[in-house]
């Protein structure tokens, strides 16, 4: 479908607005180019626009304008021609998300939850496993290989709808690990876990493949190194900030969230202060 | 409206106040409308318990308290009949015809059950489609989803009496009647149930795994099937535990089963015979709901 060596994430003039009328900008990027192995930290103020950003590299969410090619496959509203189904199933089986609320199938348990994460690839199983949940001996291994990874094997027979917040956490995980994506975006995912979970949060997104793009939200900007090499900051839906991790100082943080401070009691001040300018010209 | 939320330091919460005052005007009207009920009924004389209500029930509950299926062991061998010079006009044995008697309550009891089963399977049959038309979360056309949604609730508002009557002219006396009437009325409870577990299930689950980029087929057995599965299989338990009950009735309009043996009883004022089918009726449906209560718990 598409060379290995094509950028993962490739926005142009990208523009999201909500669906009312008035048409609020979400999120508004000129230009994002994520190349395919990089380590992304996406950092930002709370309502920044982080998850929107997100949705639009996993294609879920389609921009009002914009170019969006995603590994070497363009999905935005000038898509053309504009991607068919099982094109669009390609794609969404080499980009595993782990997204805020995690969304398990409740009733299945910890291990049929991570299975999951097999079903893109075609040839893994037929309908009538999917159904009976006799699933194929190979893949219930790499399930429980997946689980044990994230330090829940003892837990793996337990329905999704009975495990800890944290649990959930490393199930989505485990099942991240399952799809064996290209391209991974995780939003948040350390949000519920505790100090050892977190370690084990950060090992796996950090361990994938060098081929694989992460792009990951984080919060706490102590756990910036461990995941990311790139750090973008988000403030009102715009990029104003994109160096690397190295780069970043308390002085750059600080002023990351001040903007978006400013930009909640002025909504019409654009202006990025002087020290987020100063702090970008040194990367 | 919570009664004991705490207003906000800076002064009562306006919404709070109105949603409580609303509630007490709720209440208010309600008791209006229970006294107009009653003045009413009062005033037009309805409101009376009969000449002598005491002895009435003393005397019912005297030939309740012996129902006939006792006879079936206990009774008297032989009961002659005499004329007033002696005669003897007939001799019955009381624990034959009894025991014929219990023999013909079984087999009503087979057919009140039968009706009920086959009833409810076909208003799940028949129910299943149009919930899937009338569930506002499949993006079905709003003018198809809203004719779905009217045909159920019109299944619903028509009891299944008054449907068995129609029937009854239309395919004659018999359980088919009841099968027909049951499948009718129940078809619009189910719809509407089914619509409901459909609605309710957590699309964003769905979404996740069609994000894996897992086939549309795959998709549905994975996310939607075990969502769904327990609440169909729930609710089709649940009406049929419901008809088992709604069918010990429809024989009074001759839709087959144990109404037929009721309405018999009741004409001929063979009390005791009715304190039988009570009894069978009672124990029918107790051991159903256990059955089918112990079944929707684990479903769970």
């Amino acid at each position: 479908m598409s060379a290995r060596d094509a950028p993962a994430v490739d926005l142009r003039d990208v523009v999201v607005t909500t669906p009312s009328a008035s048409g609020r900008v979400l999120v508004d990027v000129p230009a994002l180019r994520i190349d395919a192995g990089e380590r992304i930290g996406v950092i930002g103020a709370n309502g920044a626009g982080k998850s929107t950003l997100l949705r639009v590299l996993a294609g879920t969410c389609q921009p009002s304008f914009g170019r969006v090619r995603l590994l070497g496959c363009s999905v935005g509203p000038q898509a053309d021609p504009a991607p068919g189904a099982g094109q669009r199933r390609a794609l969404r089986a080499q980009i595993g998300q782990v997204m805020q609320g995690l969304h398990l199938v409740p009733r299945l348990t910890a291990r049929e939850n991570v299975v999951l994460g097999a079903l893109g690839d075609p040839a893994a199983m037929p309908a009538w496993r999917a159904w009976t949940r006799l699933y194929p001996r190979d893949i219930r291994a790499r399930a429980g290989a997946a689980l044990d990874r994230v330090g829940l094997s003892d837990r793996a027979e337990v329905r999704a709808d009975r495990l800890s917040g944290g649990e959930r956490q490393r199930v989505a995980l485990a099942r991240l690990l399952m799809q064996r994506p290209r391209l991974v975006l995780a939003d948040e995912p350390t949000s519920a876990l505790d100090p050892t979970g977190t370690e084990v949060a950060c090992g796996i997104l950090a361990g994938f493949d060098a081929g694989v793009a992460v792009v990951t939200v984080v919060h706490d900007p102590a756990l910036l190194p461990r995941v990311a090499e790139r750090v973008i900051g988000l403030a009102g839906g715009r990029i104003v900030l994109d160096m690397p991790v190295a780069a970043v100082d308390g002085a750059a943080l600080a002023a990351l969230y001040t903007v978006d401070r400013e930009r909640a009691t002025a909504p019409e001040d654009r202006a990025v202060p002087a020290a987020l300018h100063a702090a970008a010209e040194r990367c | 409206m919570s009664g004991t939320a705490t207003a906000p330091a800076h002064g009562p919460d306006r919404a709070v106040e109105r949603g409580r005052l609303g509630f007490l005007a709720l209440c208010v009207a309600f008791a209006a409308l229970v006294a107009l009920c009653l003045a009413t009924l009062v005033a037009a004389g309805d409101l009376s318990f009969g000449r002598n209500p005491w002895d009435n029930l003393r005397a019912s509950l005297a030939q309740f308290a012996q129902p006939s299926f006792l006879d079936a062991w206990f009774g008297p061998e032989r009961l002659e009949y005499r004329a007033d010079d002696g005669r003897l006009l007939r001799v019955e044995d009381p624990r034959a015809l009894e025991r014929e008697f219990l023999a013909a309550t079984a087999r009503a009891t087979w057919v009140t059950f039968q009706i009920a089963t086959l009833g409810s399977l076909l208003a799940s049959l028949l129910g299943l489609p149009l919930a899937v038309l009338a569930a506002r979360t499949l993006g079905v056309p709003r003018a198809v989803s809203a004719a779905a949604a009217g045909v159920l609730r019109a299944c619903r508002s028509v009891h299944t009496l008054v449907f068995g009557l129609i029937l009854v002219g239309v395919v004659g006396l018999g359980p088919t009647a009841g099968i027909l009437a049951i499948a009718l009325h129940s078809m619009g409870t189910c719809g509407k149930l089914f619509a409901e577990s459909i609605e309710a299930l957590d699309m964003a689950s769905v979404e996740a795994v069609r994000a894996t980029g897992a086939p549309p087929l795959q998709v549905f057995f994975s996310a939607v099937w075990p969502a769904v599965l327990p609440q169909f299989v729930g609710t089709h338990l649940y009406v049929w535990e419901f008809n088992i009950r709604d069918s010990t009735v429809l024989g009074l309009i001759g839709a087959g089963g144990l109404g037929l043996l009721i309405t018999e009883a009741v004409s001929l004022f063979q009390w005791g015979r009715l304190a039988t089918l009570l009894v069978v009726i009672v124990a029918l449906v107790s051991v159903f709901d256990a059955l089918s209560g112990a079944i929707r718990r684990r479903l769970q």
